[in-house]
C-alpha cells in the first residue's frame, strides 16, 4: 500500500500468535460479567493488544520499494590503456549520466550516479549525489592513484561499500579486463547475489608495436677481479607482415648503480627483429659491494613502441668483501662526523657516509653494508619546507628489515638531535632498538607540550592533510607530554578543543587522541583570536618544560590582536605557522609575522605531502627535554666488562651529556655502560646498551662522539678502539667456511632459487636445512621452502606479482662442527608490472563479468562503442539507469509505534472492563437533534430542567440510602428468612447477575428508625445460619 | 418580553453543565484533562515565537548542477526580484524569488579563493567583492563581464590596493565604498569616477577598528552601516564630508537574544536592521538603536533551522531570503 509493506526482522517470535485461542478461552470466561457487546469488545481490544506485542517482539518493520538506481561507473585508468582513451571515459560518464539519469523516481529524488577510478587500487572520484556527473575537465583523484596494475576487484569492492541502501544498484565497468591483481570474477558473483547488476564497456586494444626489456641476466657465480657476461633480453612484439618485416632499431644502454654512484657500462645500437634477442656485455667487477644493472632500450622512432614502461629492466647482485658501513649523519651538519669516519677507517672499516636529504630509496641499496650507523640524526631536519628532508615510514620500514631479516646492524650514535630528541619516538626503528626513546618515568621532568591549531584551508583535500599531520606530530611525542588540536567547530560555532581538557597528557590516550584526529573536521574560522587566546591560556598554565603552537592555515581568518601576540611573546612560547594555499600576501603576511613576532617558524607549504614532515620538526622541538646536561658533568661506568665491545677497555673519559632513553624489559638487553646520573631512574641512564633483533644486532650509544659533550672521548686512546668494537659487534657475520653459488631467476609471475653448495675443499655439501626470509618490494615478508633435487644443489620458489626487487636472506644452517654459515644474500628484480605486458584486451573477463544476472533483475549489458575516438553514439543507446534490478527495499522500525499502539489499546481494554459505559444520551440528544432538524415542538428547556433536576433529587435519595445502608451502626439483628448456605452463597456470586431474593419487609422509619439490612449483613447472618446447622449435618454424613 | 442573549447562553450552559454531570464519571474526567491539554496546546502555538515559524520556501541542495549548491556564501537581488547567488564553486547562480533557477556564470578565476561579497550598484550592475583577488568585478545581470568597471586588484596598503575584499555598496550620490579585512580592516570611499576620496578604520577592536567587516549597507542619510563581524557589533559611519565620523556602535557577543555572533551580513529596511549571524546560525531584526525585536532560525538541519548563514536578502514582498550556507541551501521566511 502507498509502496510500503510490513516485514518483520524476527519472525520466529509470530509463533506466539498461536496463544491466541487459550486468550479467548480464559478471558471469554473471567469477562462473563461485562455483558455480551462489552465482552466482545474487551475481548477484541485485548487481542489486538497481543497481537501487536507479539509484532513488536518480532521487530516489525515498515519497507518501503524503491525503483531509484545508483550506478557506480568504474573508470580503468591502469597504462594499459592509451592516454586518449583513458581521458575519454569521463566524458562518456557525463554523457550518459545527462541523458539517461532520471531527476525524479516515484517522487523520491532522483538517481545518483558516482564515479571511481582504479589502477593497482581503487579510490573514489565522485560520491553517489542525487545529481549529474560535474568536473573541471580532469580526475581528481587521478594523483594519488598508481596506474601499474589493473584491480578489477578493488573497484567492485569499493562500490559495493558505497551504495547507499534505499536505492537499486548498478555498476558499469569501463576497462581492458586485464587485470593482473585481485579476483574480479568472485567479488562480481558475491555482488549479484546481492541483486548489483553489472555492465561493462570494453576498451579493445589496437595491434600495435611494442618493445620491451625482459631481463638482464647476470651470471651466478660472478666473483671480484673475473669478467662475467651480463646479457640483455628484448622482445619485440610487433607483427611481421607482407610489406613490414616489423624490425625496430634503436639503443640499448647498460648502467650499474653501486650506491648512489651510477655507472654507464655500454651503449649499443640494436637491430630488433620480431621476438626475442639477447644482447651480452662483458664486465668485470673490482670492489665487493651491491651491485644494480639496468639496461634500457629507447627506439629511434619513437611511435614504433608503445609504452616506456617496460623499456627497462634491472638485476642485482652482491659481492661481499670486508665490511662495508653506511654513516648516515644530518644534512644540515656535514661533516660533523668526520672524526668517527675517520677512526672507523683506520680499524680497516669502508665506511660510505650519506647525508640524511640523500637517502636510500630501496632495501636493495642497503644490501652492500654490514652495519648502518645513525650519527646524532633527527628524523626529519630542514628549515623551509621545500627542503625540509625526513625518512618515510617506508625507509625506516627498510633499516629495520635489513637488520631484521638480513643480519645487518644499526648503530644510533647520540646527540641532541637523536632518539626522542630527534623524533624517532613510536617508530619502527624505536621497536628495533634495546632502549625506548620516551620517558615514562613520572620523577623524569622531560616534558614538552604542544597546541595545534587547525583552520580549514581551501586546498584540496586540506581535511585528510590535517588529519595526518596531526597524527605524525602526536607520534613523535611522549606519554609524559602534553598534546591539544585546536579548531573551528561547525557544530558548536566556535573555537574547541578536539578533546575534553584541551591541553591534556597524553599518558595512555594517545590512541583516543588519534581516533579523535580521524573525526575531525576543522571548519572555517572567522579570526584567530579566540583560538591564539585559549591556546595560549592552555599553554600559559601548563607546567612543561618547552612549550610550541603550531597553526597551519591559508591565512584568511581575520588576524588575532597584536596583544595576544604580544602574551605569547613574554611567555617565551613560540608559534609556528605553516602557510597552506595562502592567498597571496594578504594571507602569507599576517603569518609570517605571528611566527617572527614569537620566535617560532614560518613555512611556506606548496606540496601537501611536506606537511607532516613540517610537524616531526616542529613537534621534535617540544620532545627536546629528554637531552639531559647535568651540571658538572657525569662519568659513564662500565656495568658489563664482559661485553665484546669493551673488550681491553678499562676505563672510560667523562662526559657532558647524553639523551635519556627508556631501557626495554627484555632479558636479550645488554647494558655495557650507565650513567650516574640522573640517580633516581637508572631505567633512564643508558649510556650503551646492545641487543639482538631478528638476524641482525643493534646497539645504542646515547651521548654523541665527541662533538659536543664528549670533547675528552676525542682525545682518548682508546676512541677508535670503542667504535670500532661497537661496529664491528653489531655487523652482518661473513661467511668463511662455504662456496654457495646462488642462482634466482624470474619466469611466469614465479621466482626460482637454486642454490649450489659446496665446502672449501669443493665437496658437495648435502642435507643442509635451508632457511630463507625475505622481503618484496612493498616490504613484504617473503618465505618459502628450499628442499634438496641433487648433490649440494638446492631449489625452491616463490610468486612474484609485483614489480620491483626481491632480497632473499639465506641461511644455510650449520656445518659438520655445529657452526653456524652465515646467510647469503641473492636477489632478483622483476623489471615492471605485468601491466606493461599487456597487448589485448581481455574481453572474456568482461563479458563473464556483464553475463552474470544479478539476483532478482537482468544480467548486464556490453556497451560496444570507440572511445578512443570519443564516438559516443552507439554507447549512449544503452541506458544505464534502466530500471532491470530489484527494488531496493529500506527498512524503518514500526515496532515503537505498534508498542504504543498496544499501550494506548491495552488502557482502552481497562476502560471498557472498569467503566460502564450509559449510551443512553447518546440517543436523547441525536433525538433532539432530529426533532431540531424535523422543526417539531420541543418539550421546554424548563420542563425538561424539571424533569432532570427531580431525577436529580431521586438519585441523591437512592445514593443516601445505600450510604446510610453501608454504615454499621449498633443494631439489632432483623428477623430474615431461613435460607441455606448454597442460596446464600449464590447470593453472594451473583454479582449484578441474577436478582436478589426479595427482601424480607421492614418497617419504614424515619432517619433514626431501624434501616434497611444490607447485603454484607445479610449475608453474615446466612453464614451464621449455616453454621448453626452443620454440627447436624456432621451428625448424618450421608 | 423577549429574554436577553446572555440570560440564554447562561441557559444552555448550566443545561450542558447538567447533561455533563449524566455522563460516567471517568468520561467527565477525560474531558476535563483532554480540554485542559488542548488548551495548553493552544496557548503553547500561541506563543510561539518567531524562530519556531517554518519556513515558506527552501530551495536548493548540495550539489554542483545548476540549482544546486556548495556553500553559498553571498546573495545580491535586483529589482526584479532575481537572487544572484554565489558558491564555494565560484558560480554565480541567478533564481526568481520563487527558487526558480534562471542562468549562471562563473567567476574569471578562483583558483587563490572564491568570492564573498556581491551587491548591485545603482546602473544594475552586479558588483562581485572577488575577495582571494583583491579586487570587485563588475557584471551585467545577464553574466557579462565588464571589464573596464572593475575595481583593485593589487594586494596593499595604499588608496586604491585592497586586501581581503568582502563587500561594495554605493551611496545616492554615486559614490563607493569597498570593505577589506586582513592586516588592514578598512572602508575605502570612491566618487563615482573611481578617483579614492578617504579611507577609514583599522585592525583592532576600539571603536571605529574593525575585525573583518563583513558587509556593508547605505541608510537614507547615506551613512554606511558595517557589521563588524569578528568584533560581533554593527558601527555606523557618516562619510560624507572629508573624514568618517562614527555616529552609532552596538552589539555585543553573546548567544542571547539581543546579543551577537559573526554577524556576516546586514541589511536595512525601513526602521528596522536585520543581521545574518553565522555564529548563532539566526537572523535576527533590530531596531536601528539596536534593539532586538524578532529572531529567526536556530543551529540544526531540519527546516527553519540553519548552519552558519553567510548572507540575506529581503524580496518586494518583504520576505528574507537567508544563505543557509552549510546546509547548501537557501531558506524563505517572513520576519
Amino acid at each position: 500500500m502507498y509502496g510500503y509493506q510490513i516485514a518483520f526482522n524476527q519472525p520466529s517470535y509470530l509463533l506466539l500468535l498461536f496463544l491466541l485461542p487459550l486468550l479467548w478461552l480464559f478471558s471469554y470466561r473471567s469477562l462473563s460479567g461485562l455483558g455480551p457487546v462489552r465482552r466482545i469488545f474487551a475481548l477484541g481490544l485485548r487481542t489486538l493488544v497481543l497481537v501487536l506485542m507479539i509484532c513488536c517482539l518480532a521487530e516489525v518493520q515498515w519497507q518501503r520499494a524503491s525503483d531509484r538506481l545508483t550506478v557506480f561507473y568504474l573508470l580503468d585508468q591502469s597504462e594499459s590503456i592509451p592516454r586518449p582513451t583513458r581521458e575519454a571515459m569521463l566524458n562518456y560518464v557525463m554523457e550518459e549520466v545527462r541523458l539517461h539519469r532520471r531527476t525524479s523516481v516515484d517522487g523520491q529524488g532522483g538517481d545518483r550516479p558516482g564515479v571511481i577510478i582504479f589502477g593497482r587500487e581503487a579510490l573514489i572520484e565522485s560520491p553517489p549525489f542525487d545529481d549529474e556527473i560535474r568536473t573541471i575537465g580532469k580526475l581528481d583523484s587521478l594523483i594519488d592513484l598508481r596506474t601499474d596494475a589493473t584491480n578489477i576487484g578493488a573497484a567492485l569492492k569499493q562500490a559495493q561499500a558505497s551504495f547507499p541502501e534505499d536505492t537499486a544498484k548498478r555498476i558499469v565497468i569501463i576497462s581492458d579486463g586485464n587485470e593482473n591483481l585481485g579476483d574480479a570474477q568472485t567479488i562480481a558473483r558475491s555482488l549479484v547475489e546481492q541483486g548489483i547488476g553489472i555492465d561493462v564497456v570494453p576498451i579493445r586494444l589496437d595491434s600495435r608495436s611494442e618493445i620491451a626489456v625482459e631481463a638482464v641476466r647476470i651470471p651466478a657465480d660472478i666473483r671480484r677481479g673475473t669478467p662475467s657476461e651480463l646479457r640483455v633480453i628484448v622482445n619485440n612484439y610487433k607483427e611481421p607482415t607482407a610489406t613490414d618485416s616489423g624490425t625496430v632499431t634503436g639503443r640499448v644502454r647498460l648502467t650499474m648503480k653501486q650506491g648512489q654512484q651510477e655507472q654507464l657500462l655500454a651503449e649499443v645500437p640494436a637491430t630488433l627483429p620480431p621476438g626475442k634477442t639477447v644482447l651480452p656485455f662483458q664486465h668485470t667487477i673490482e670492489a665487493p659491494s651491491s651491485y644494480t644493472f639496468r639496461a634500457d632500450f629507447v627506439p629511434d622512432v619513437a611511435a614504433e613502441d608503445f609504452m616506456q614502461q617496460n623499456n627497462s629492466a634491472t638485476a642485482f647482485t652482491h659481492v661481499r668483501g670486508k665490511g662495508r658501513v653506511l654513516l648516515i649523519e644530518d644534512w644540515e651538519h656535514p661533516g660533523e662526523f668526520n672524526r668517527l669516519v675517520d677512526a672507523l677507517g683506520k680499524q680497516n672499516l669502508e665506511v660510505e657516509v650519506m647525508q640524511s636529504n640523500r637517502l636510500y630509496a630501496s632495501l636493495a641499496e642497503l644490501q652492500g653494508y654490514d652495519c648502518v650507523v645513525l650519527a646524532n640524526l633527527p628524523r626529519a631536519s630542514g628549515g623551509a619546507a621545500d627542503d625540509a628532508a625526513s625518512f618515510s615510514d617506508e625507509q625506516v620500514s627498510m633499516l629495520v628489515r635489513n637488520t631484521e631479516q638480513m643480519g645487518c646492524g644499526i648503530v644510533m650514535v647520540g646527540g641532541d638531535r637523536s632518539f626522542g630528541a630527534g623524533g624517532w619516538s613510536n617508530t619502527e626503528l624505536e621497536k628495533a632498538m634495546p632502549v625506548d626513546f620516551q620517558i615514562r618515568n613520572d620523577k623524569v621532568k622531560a616534558v614538552g607540550a604542544l597546541v595545534m591549531m587547525m583552520h580549514a584551508s581551501e586546498l584540496a583535500q586540506g581535511n585528510y592533510w590535517q588529519k595526518v599531520i596531526g597524527e605524525e606530530a602526536l607520534k613523535v611525542l611522549s606519554p609524559a607530554d602534553y598534546c591539544g588540536v585546536i579548531h573551528w567547530d561547525d557544530f558548536t560555532s566556535k573555537d574547541d578543543w578536539l578533546w575534553k581538557g584541551g591541553l591534556t597528557r597524553i599518558g595512555n590516550q594517545q590512541k583516543s587522541m588519534l581516533a579523535a584526529m580521524q573525526r575531525m573536521q576543522p571548519g572555517d574560522m572567522p579570526d584567530f583570536d579566540p583560538a591564539m587566546r585559549k591556546t595560549y591560556t592552555a599553554l600559559f598554565n601548563n607546567p612543561a618544560a618547552v612549550k610550541l603552537a603550531i597553526v597551519i592555515s591559508d591565512g584568511d581568518p581575520s588576524p588575532p590582536d597584536p596583544k595576544t601576540i604580544r602574551l605569547f611573546s613574554a611567555a617565551k612560547i613560540p608559534i609556528t605557522t605553516v602557510a597552506v594555499g595562502t592567498h597571496g600576501p594578504a594571507g602569507s603576511t599576517p603569518l609570517q609575522q605571528i611566527a617572527s613576532s614569537t620566535g617560532g617558524k614560518y613555512y611556506v607549504v606548496t606540496n601537501a605531502k611536506a606537511l607532516p614532515r613540517i610537524f616531526q620538526i616542529e613537534a621534535r622541538k617540544v620532545a627536546k627535554p629528554l637531552v639531559f646536561e647535568p651540571e658538572g658533568g657525569l662519568q659513564p661506568q662500565i656495568v658489563d666488562r664482559s661485553h665484546e665491545i669493551l673488550n681491553s677497555i678499562d676505563s672510560l673519559p667523562a662526559s657532558r651529556g647524553f639523551v635519556m632513553t627508556t631501557l626495554k624489559e627484555n632479558p636479550l638487553v645488554e647494558v655495557a655502560i650507565q650513567s650516574p646520573k640522573p640517580a633516581n631512574s637508572p631505567e633512564n641512564s643508558t649510556y650503551l646498551a646492545t641487543w639482538t633483533y631478528g638476524a641482525g644486532r643493534t646497539a645504542v650509544f646515547t651521548s654523541d662522539a665527541g662533538n659536543k659533550w664528549n670533547d675528552e672521548w676525542m682525545k682518548w686512546d682508546g676512541y677508535e678502539k670503542f667504535f670500532s668494537q661497537m661496529v664491528r659487534w653489531a655487523m652482518r657475520p661473513v661467511n668463511q667456511e662455504g662456496k654457495f653459488l646462488v642462482a634466482s631467476e624470474y619466469k611466469d609471475g614465479r621466482v626460482r632459487v637454486v642454490i649450489n653448495a659446496r665446502d672449501k675443499e669443493d665437496e658437495y655439501l648435502d642435507n643442509l636445512n635451508f632457511n630463507v626470509v625475505g622481503s618484496g618490494p612493498e616490504l613484504e615478508t617473503i618465505r618459502f621452502p628450499i628442499k634438496q633435487e641433487g648433490p649440494g644443489r638446492y631449489v625452491g620458489d616463490f610468486p612474484a606479482d609485483e614489480a620491483g626487487s626481491y632480497l632473499l636472506a639465506i641461511s644455510p644452517g650449520r656445518d659438520a662442527e655445529g657452526n653456524d654459515y652465515a646467510p647469503i644474500l641473492s636477489g632478483v628484480t622483476v623489471p615492471y608490472s605485468s601491466e606493461y605486458r599487456e597487448r589485448e584486451s581481455n574481453q572474456a573477463l568482461l563479458l563473464t563479468l556483464a553475463s552474470l544476472q544479478p539476483k532478482g533483475g537482468e544480467a548486464g549489458q556490453v556497451i560496444e562503442g570507440d572511445l578512443a575516438n570519443n564516438s559516443l553514439e552507439e554507447m549512449l543507446k544503452i541506458d544505464t539507469f534502466r530500471p532491470t534490478l530489484p527494488k531496493a527495499i529500506s527498512s524503518h522500525d514500526a515496532w515503537p509505534v505498534f508498542l504504543l499502539i498496544a499501550a494506548g489499546l491495552f488502557f482502552g481494554d481497562v476502560l471498557v472492563r472498569r467503566v460502564q459505559m450509559h449510551v443512553a444520551w447518546i440517543g436523547t440528544g441525536l433525538a433532539h437533534l432530529w426533532n431540531r432538524m424535523r422543526g417539531r415542538e420541543e418539550v421546554s428547556a424548563d420542563t425538561r430542567m424539571d424533569r432532570l433536576r427531580s431525577l436529580k433529587a431521586k438519585v441523591g435519595e437512592e445514593l443516601d440510602t445505600r450510604r446510610a445502608a453501608t454504615r454499621f451502626d449498633p443494631q439489632a439483628d432483623a428477623d430474615v428468612p431461613q435460607r441455606s448456605l448454597d442460596e446464600a452463597l449464590a447470593d453472594a456470586g451473583a454479582e449484578g447477575g441474577a436478582a436478589p431474593p426479595p427482601r424480607p419487609t421492614t418497617q419504614q422509619s424515619g432517619p433514626h428508625g431501624p434501616e434497611e439490612n444490607t447485603y454484607t449483613e445479610r449475608l453474615l447472618a446466612a453464614k451464621k445460619k449455616a453454621k448453626k446447622d452443620l454440627p447436624k449435618s456432621d451428625d448424618n454424613p450421608t | 418580553m423577549e429574554r436577553g442573549a446572555t440570560a440564554q447562553c447562561e441557559d444552555r450552559f448550566y443545561e450542558f453543565q447538567d447533561a455533563f454531570m449524566l455522563v460516567p464519571r471517568q468520561i467527565q474526567s477525560l474531558v476535563v484533562h483532554s480540554s485542559v491539554l488542548l488548551l495548553l496546546l493552544a496557548c503553547g502555538c500561541l506563543s510561539r515565537s518567531p524562530s519556531d515559524q517554518p519556513p515558506e520556501l527552501i530551495y536548493g541542495s548540495r550539489g554542483q548542477s545548476d540549482g544546486k549548491f556548495f556553500k553559498p556564501r553571498a546573495v545580491a537581488i535586483d529589482k526584479e526580484d532575481h537572487l544572484y547567488i554565489v558558491d564555494m564553486t565560484a558560480r554565480i547562480q541567478v533564481f526568481d524569488r520563487d527558487g526558480k533557477f534562471l542562468r549562471s556564470w562563473q567567476t574569471p578565476d578562483s583558483t587563490n579563493g572564491r568570492p564573498s561579497g556581491l551587491a548591485f550598484d545603482r546602473q544594475g550592475n552586479l558588483r562581485v567583492a572577488d575577495t582571494h583577488y583583491f579586487q570587485v568585478l563588475a557584471y551585467t545581470p545577464q553574466g557579462e563581464l565588464l571589464e573596464k568597471l572593475t575595481v583593485g586588484g593589487t594586494c596593499g596598503f595604499k588608496p586604491g590596493e585592497f586586501q581581503f575584499v568582502t563587500d561594495f555598496v554605493e551611496d545616492s550620490q554615486g559614490n563607493f565604498y569597498i570593505s577589506q579585512y586582513g592586516e588592514f580592516d578598512r572602508i575605502q570611499k570612491f566618487d563615482k569616477n573611481g578617483k579614492f576620496l578617504l579611507d577609514w578604520g583599522a585592525h583592532g577592536k576600539e571603536p571605529g577598528e574593525f575585525l573583518r567587516p563583513q558587509k556593508m549597507d547605505i541608510d537614507e542619510h547615506d551613512c554606511v552601516w558595517i557589521a563588524d563581524a569578528a568584533n560581533h557589533r554593527v558601527q555606523v559611519f557618516d562619510a560624507r564630508g572629508k573624514q568618517a565620523k562614527l555616529i552609532k556602535i552596538w552589539g555585543e557577543e553573546g548567544h542571547d537574544i539581543g546579543q551577537l555572533r559573526y554577524p556576516y551580513d546586514i541589511l536595512l529596511e525601513g526602521e528596522f536592521v536585520y543581521l545574518c549571524e553565522f555564529g548563532n546560525h539566526r537572523v535576527q531584526k533590530f531596531t536601528r538603536d539596536g534593539q532586538s525585536v524578532a529572531w529567526w532560525g536556530r543551529n540544526g538541519r531540519k527546516e527553519g533551522e540553519l548552519d552558519q548563514p553567510w548572507g540575506m536578502v529581503r524580496d518586494s514582498r518583504g520576505r528574507v531570503h537567508v544563505l543557509d550556507s552549510y546546509n547548501h541551501r537557501v531558506q524563505r521566511f517572513r520576519l
